[in-house]
Parts: structure tokens; C-alpha cells; sequence
């Protein structure tokens, strides 16, 4: 068995650390000297775009030894297909895993366009299948179909996608999608079905993930919730009788050469935290997402005062939402310590890891050589700076 | 680009003999430099990379950093257990936008007109953003490993050779030389590769020779931080008078490692990482005095020994200082890993840079 093990794009700019609130890669927040894709020379527009940051990125992560990176998809941010197209003819192994939602695009044009995006990469085309956290996102999308509903389109999709990807012809009539003699074009139905990855922490995600997910991918949780998540998915497949999938996770990273060095990029981070942000994430949330509700459950005890209070278990740690958008929890310790939980996943059932930090630049080169060659280790975490300096957090 | 000597620019050096995050160079995983270095992972992990990655794509990122973090040129390194200077400078000047790429180089590398002859085709090809870096006093011992023997003054007599026979192909349509070195006739650019700017000319050097060669042939002279202000400020005078009737006058460049961080605790605490348990505290960063002179660089994998460690605030005060109190213009700055650092010096360094100096018109209102 091999594991994949998968870097993050940032499709909505980066900061330079999870000090500073402030985005001074690409044009989320005023380009101002110092701005980097775009910047100013000499006062002037430089004429990079975000994208040069992202093909900067993904370079440096192909290099660094990951398999691929997530282009995750949200409203306010850029688009995975288009910068997919693009970041194609800049890395020769790295394989896209694109983020999106099935139910704002016709099935048939999305095999097409995987099926090209195929013959770009030359196979390097990976799907991360998400179907929507509700609320006011939902709706700015322009989707208002209910929770358990959107789960059915995704099946649906799916079915079209895989219909009609070996040329056909395809009929389909289902509740959200309808399609007569549908069928890709031999060279473009020549291509190999991109793997999926499946998001959705509910029981009708559980259900579709069954169906049609190469990976059951998921935020990372507590272990325990997370291995009982995995069991959930494992116990429904064996009841309908499909294959279960392998199992991904999505784990934020903030590895340092010392335990004290990366508590103090956390508490460093900390002091820009905005009290009400803090406590809109801890108290409110918007939307049906099942995997959100989770989250907040298993932090229904902590504290603003303390980024302490946010450890649920060593080295894993909560507070990532109030340092940078994105899921909660992350790995928080000395390459070793960081390596020796990533390892316990793998023990759990992970198969592949997405995996991120900030900045996500620098980041990639560093994760790349200080943690992932300590995978699958022994690891030496009686050195003086590991865990014993845990009590210190 | 026609900017002059005296507006401020400011340089990335290209590591051209591998690069990490480790201070000693032997450790380095990047670039291939040192196999045994080699970041592989275990064999459970699916790792695509097999040979398919060499030296020069970490280059190439390096160059492409340096580019979007807003530096105006990058120096390649005349280094011979090193990349070749010129394929290097070639393949960034490339894949870059803005960068000026200097290439620098020993005169004993081709005859002057050759020199020229790569020259002009790499101009054209660039918008003109090739710079000349041309070494002269080269370890001799190194120097005649390459088959060149020449020692002492002569180098200098035979840079001067060199650099005149160059300009001369390069400008005139029939030019003709019979010097100690070097011999040409009737030699001259036509048609498309007339007509194109000379690289600038960059040099460096304290002796008598070195200024004299500078004063009839630099752009820019190149001084490192080796020696306190007041011995620098005495080289720059000795270089002007040399220089006193050319009427273009020559650019006064400084290069200088760096170790910034966001504040001297952190930059102090770095350079404890690298140099051992008590430099950061032995070399006198205090809240006070947040950017100081370090004479250890060369242990870190840079050419020079001396540079600067400290905060950002206290390294660009410090450079401003260079720039207003002995008139440097040119910064060839340099950091190790050398593609993280040119996003850390474009995001932090550059910008208090450009503020704290006054443009021209500013500062004649």
C-alpha cells in the first residue's frame, strides 16, 4: 500500500505567518509595498498576478516531494479549473486535486473538461468531490437545495460523469440530471477516470461517499472521533456491500526544529487574535455542515485567554481557525513530534494527507525536508526539546 | 530601463552550489550538491520525483522568487565547483520579468570578442538586463586548474584588455587591437547584433590596480563589508579621484550577507542556530542596537564574512545609512535558503528600503 501525501494551494491569497493578520500575497487585501503577485515597482503595478504566486507554490511542493496539492474552492477566492489549466504547464508531476461542488456544473461539460485537463497533465487529475456547507454560502452560490438533497445530486453526477466518460452512449434520467446519448469523444474518453476524494462528515455523505469515493476524506478531529468516523464509513459499506474507500485527512501543520519554537509561532499568532472572531467561532455557525458541528463540540471548553486551552490531545490542536480561514484543528510540535503524530493517522487507517501551513510557500520546502523523510519512523521524541516541553505550552 | 547609477537597486544572489536551511553548506539538501543530503522518504510514501528534478529547477525558483518579491537584478556567482554562471544567468534571465542577471565570470573564461559575442545574443533575447561581473583576483591555484596562469598585476592588465577589445567589437563596425592578450581584426557587430547596450560593467577589488581598472571600465565597483565605514569611505575616495574625469561617474555597490528577522531577539536566536550557543548573544544585538556588522558569514556558505544580522527595521536603517553616508547605490544582498529569503527581504526589507529614501524629486521639492 502507498500513501499519497498531498500539499494545499491557497486559492485566496496567503500571509507571510500565522502572526500577522494580514495578506501580502496576491489581491485579498490592498496591494501595497511589500505585496507580493501582484506588487508594485516602483509604485507601479508589477504585472505578476496571483497565479505567479500559486505556480511558485506548487513548484516548490512538486520539488519538495508531494504528490500533488488540494485547489480548494470558496466563493470569495480563485477558481480550481481555471488555475488548474494553467498550473499544468508549470509542474510536470504534481497532481491537481481540484475542489468542487457537482451541483453548479453539467456533468457532461465536467467530463469534458476533466478528460482534457487529462490530456494537459498527462493523467495528473484528481477530483475533491465537496457538496456544500449550507447557509449563505449555499445561496451565493446560487443553491438551494437541501442538505441530504445535495448529497443525491452528487450521486447523480457522479453517475452521468462515469457514464459517459468512456464515450458511450449514455441515457440517464434521474431527479437532478438527464441525459440522451451522452458520450465523450474517443481520445478524450481514451483518458483514466481521476480518483476522488470525498468530503462529508453526514450520514447521506457517508452514504454517497460509499458509492463513489476512491478516498473518504476528512478535516482532521480528536483521533478517537476520527477513527470512529472511519469505522462509520467502513460499517456502512460492509452493510451495503460496496468496497470501502481508503481514508484521507486534511491536516494543518505548524512544525518548528523545538516544540518551544512552534508554541511560540502559535502564541506570536495569538496576539492578533480578535477577541469577537474568537468568539463567533466558538459560540455561532452558519449553515447545515455536520463537520463544522463537530468542531465545535469538541471545543466546547476552551478558553480565548489561552491557546493552551485549544490542545485536545499532544500536539493536536484547535485554534488554526483563528489564525488563518480554514478547518480547526492541526499538528502543533518539533518535526519528530509532528512526524510521530502523522504517523499515528497512518496507523488509524489515513492513506494520504493533505497537507498545509503557513506560509504556504516556505512552508512546502520545510515540511518537505524536515518532516515527511521522518515518516512511518522510529522517532526520537526523548530528545530535549520534544514532548517534555509540552508543559511549558 | 535606463535608470542611472545613483537611483537605488537592489540585488538576490543565485546559490549557485546548492542551498538548505542548515548553516553548514556540507548539509544542504538542495541542488544536488550533496547526495548524501538527499530529504528521500521512506518507501511506503508515493514519490514521483525520481530524476526528473535537478539543480535548475530549484534555480529557476530561486530566480522566479526574487522576480515576484520586487529585487531588481540577480547575481550569479563566478563559482568553478559550482553552476556554470553564464547557462545559469541565461535560463533565469528566461524566466523572469524584470530581473537584471548578472553573470559574473573571469576573463580567462573565452577571448573578449566570444565574451561579446554570447553577450549581445543574451541581450537581445532580454531586453538588455544582462550584467557583467567580472572577477579578477580569483585564487590563483583554482585559476590554473582552469588553465589560466596569468598572475599578480597582469590580471588586471589583461582585464583592461579584455573589457576594451569587447566594447570595441561591440560598438564599432571594424575594430582592430594587438595588445599583450589579446589580438583582434577588422572585428565588429552587424545587422541585428548592432546596436544593442553593453552589459553593465561590474568590478571589485581595494588594490591600486583593481580601482585604476574600475576607473576607466566599471559601471559599478563593488566593495564587500569586510572593512569599517571609515576605511570604505576612504577606498570610495580613492576610487573617485581615479575616476575624477570620466563624466558618467561610476556606481558604488556594496554586497552584503543578511540574517533579518522580525525582531533582534529572533534574529539573534537565529544566529545562535547557526554559529552556536552564545554568537547571538556575543554579537551584541541588543533592543538598543538592532542590526550589527557579524564577521562569520563565511561559515554559513557565503562568499563574504562580513554582513548584517538583526531586525528589519534595524538592517534597512542600517543599509540606508550605507546608502546616504558613503553614496552605495547597489546592494547585492544574499540569505540562505535563498528562495524562502527573497520572499522574506521583498515582503520586509525592500519596502522599508524604497520608504525610507527619498526619490530625486522629492528630495529636490
Amino acid at each position: 500500500m502507498s500513501i499519497d501525501i498531498y500539499w494545499r494551494i491557497g486559492m485566496g491569497g496567503d500571509k507571510e505567518s500565522l502572526r500577522h493578520p494580514d495578506k501580502t500575497r496576491g489581491d485579498w487585501d490592498r496591494v501595497r509595498p511589500g505585496s507580493i503577485a501582484p506588487g508594485l515597482r516602483r509604485g507601479a503595478p508589477d504585472g505578476f498576478t496571483y497565479l505567479d504566486h500559486m505556480a511558485d507554490v506548487a513548484r516548490a511542493a512538486e520539488q519538495a516531494g508531494f504528490y500533488g496539492g488540494l485547489l480548494p474552492s470558496f466563493p470569495m477566492t480563485d477558481d480550481p479549473w481555471a488555475s488548474a489549466a494553467a498550473l499544468a504547464r508549470e509542474t510536470r508531476t504534481w497532481r491537481f486535486m481540484i475542489a468542487f461542488q457537482p451541483g453548479f456544473l453539467n456533468p457532461v461539460h465536467a467530463a469534458r473538461m476533466s478528460a482534457s485537463l487529462q490530456r494537459a497533465t498527462g493523467g495528473r487529475t484528481v477530483f475533491n468531490v465537496i457538496t456544500g456547507g449550507g447557509g449563505p454560502a449555499q445561496l451565493w452560490w446560487g443553491d438551494k437545495v437541501a442538505h441530504d438533497d445535495r448529497y443525491a445530486r452528487t450521486s447523480e453526477f457522479l453517475d452521468v460523469l462515469r457514464g459517459v466518460w468512456d464515450g458511450g452512449p449514455f441515457d440517464f434520467d434521474g431527479r437532478f440530471h438527464r441525459v440522451e446519448g451522452g458520450g465523450l469523444p474517443a481520445p478524450l474518453a481514451a483518458q483514466d477516470f481521476p480518483e476522488i476524494y470525498f468530503s462529508g462528515s453526514s450520514a447521506a455523505a457517508i452514504d454517497a461517499a460509499g458509492r463513489h469515493a476512491d478516498y473518504y476524506l476528512s478535516w482532521l478531529e480528536p483521533f478517537d472521533q476520527l477513527a470512529r468516523k472511519f469505522d462509520a464509513v467502513r460499517e456502512h459499506c460492509a452493510k451495503t456491500g460496496s468496497p470501502p474507500p481508503k481514508f484521507a485527512v486534511r491536516v494543518d501543520v505548524l512544525a518548528r526544529e523545538t516544540e518551544a519554537a512552534a508554541w511560540r509561532e502559535v502564541r506570536r499568532g495569538w496576539e492578533n487574535v480578535d477577541d469577537a472572531a474568537a468568539d463567533g467561532f466558538l459560540r455561532g455557525r452558519e449553515g447545515d455542515s455536520v463537520g463544522a458541528a463537530r468542531t465545535g463540540g469538541f471545543l466546547a471548553g476552551a478558553s480565548l485567554r489561552d491557546p493552551a486551552g485549544f490542545t485536545v490531545a499532544p500536539g493536536v490542536w484547535g485554534g488554526f481557525s483563528l489564525l488563518r480561514p480554514g478547518p480547526a484543528f492541526g499538528l502543533v510540535g518539533s518535526y519528530q513530534h509532528v512526524a510521530e503524530r502523522l504517523d499515528d493517522l497512518i496507523a488509524l487507517g489515513v492513506d494520504a494527507f493533505i497537507l498545509a501551513a503557513t506560509p504556504h510557500l516556505e512552508e512546502a520546502y520545510r515540511i518537505g525536508e524536515e518532516v515527511l523523510p521522518l515518516l512511518r519512523g522510529p522517532h526520537d521524541l526523548t530528545a530535549p526539546d520534544a514532548p517534555a516541553a509540552l508543559s511549558a505550552v | 530601463m535606463t535608470r542611472t547609477h545613483h537611483e537605488p537597486e537592489y540585488h538576490w544572489a543565485v546559490p549557485v552550489a546548492g542551498d538548505g536551511r542548515e548553516a553548514n553548506p556540507a548539509h544542504w539538501p538542495r541542488g544536488g550538491w550533496n547526495p548524501a543530503e538527499q530529504r528521500t522518504f521512506r518507501p511506503a510514501f508515493r514519490d514521483e520525483r525520481g530524476d526528473r528534478f535537478g539543480a535548475f529547477d530549484y534555480l529557476s525558483a530561486v530566480g522566479r522568487a526574487a522576480d515576484v518579491a520586487g529585487f531588481d537584478g540577480v547575481t550569479v556567482p563566478y563559482d568553478p565547483a559550482g553552476e556554470d554562471s553564464w547557462i545559469t544567468a541565461g535560463t533565469l534571465l528566461r524566466e523572469s520579468r524584470w530581473l537584471r542577471v548578472g553573470a559574473e565570470f573571469h576573463p580567462a573564461f573565452a577571448t573578449p570578442v566570444y565574451a561579446a559575442k554570447l553577450s549581445v545574443t543574451l541581450q537581445r533575447f532580454t531586453d538588455a538586463r544582462l550584467d557583467w561581473h567580472v572577477v579578477v583576483d580569483a585564487d590563483e591555484t583554482a585559476q590554473r586548474a582552469l588553465g589560466d596562469f596569468v598572475t599578480g598585476d597582469d590580471r588586471y592588465a589583461r582585464a583592461d584588455e579584455f573589457l576594451t577589445v569587447a566594447r570595441g567589437v561591440w560598438h564599432e563596425r571594424a575594430f582592430s587591437y594587438e595588445g599583450r592578450f589579446h589580438q583582434v581584426v577588422a572585428g565588429g557587430f552587424f545587422g541585428p547584433l548592432s546596436g544593442v547596450p553593453f552589459p553593465r560593467v561590474h568590478l571589485t577589488g581595494t588594490s591600486d590596480a583593481a580601482l585604476a581598472l574600475s576607473a576607466k571600465h566599471a559601471d559599478v565597483h563593488v566593495f564587500g563589508l569586510d572593512a569599517d565605514p571609515a576605511v570604505l569611505a576612504g577606498h570610495i575616495a580613492r576610487l573617485r579621484a581615479a575616476a575624477g574625469a570620466r563624466r558618467d561617474g561610476i556606481g558604488i555597490g556594496l554586497r552584503v550577507p543578511l540574517l533579518v528577522r522580525e525582531d533582534a531577539n529572533e534574529a539573534a536566536e537565529a544566529l545562535t542556530r547557526r554559529a552556536g550557543t552564545g554568537a547571538g548573544t556575543g554579537a551584541g544585538l541588543s533592543a538598543a542596537d538592532n542590526a550589527v556588522v557579524w564577521h562569520g558569514f563565511d561559515a554559513f556558505g557565503h562568499r563574504d564574512t562580513a554582513g548584517l544580522v538583526g531586525s528589519y527595521d534595524g538592517v534597512a536603517a542600517r543599509l540606508a545609512e550605507y546608502r546616504e553616508t558613503l553614496g552605495i547605490t547597489r546592494f547585492f544582498l544574499a540569505a540562505r535558503p535563498a528562495a524562502e529569503e527573497a520572499y522574506r527581504i521583498g515582503e520586509h526589507l525592500l519596502p522599508r528600503l524604497h520608504a525610507a529614501v527619498p526619490t530625486p524629486a522629492k528630495a529636490s521639492a
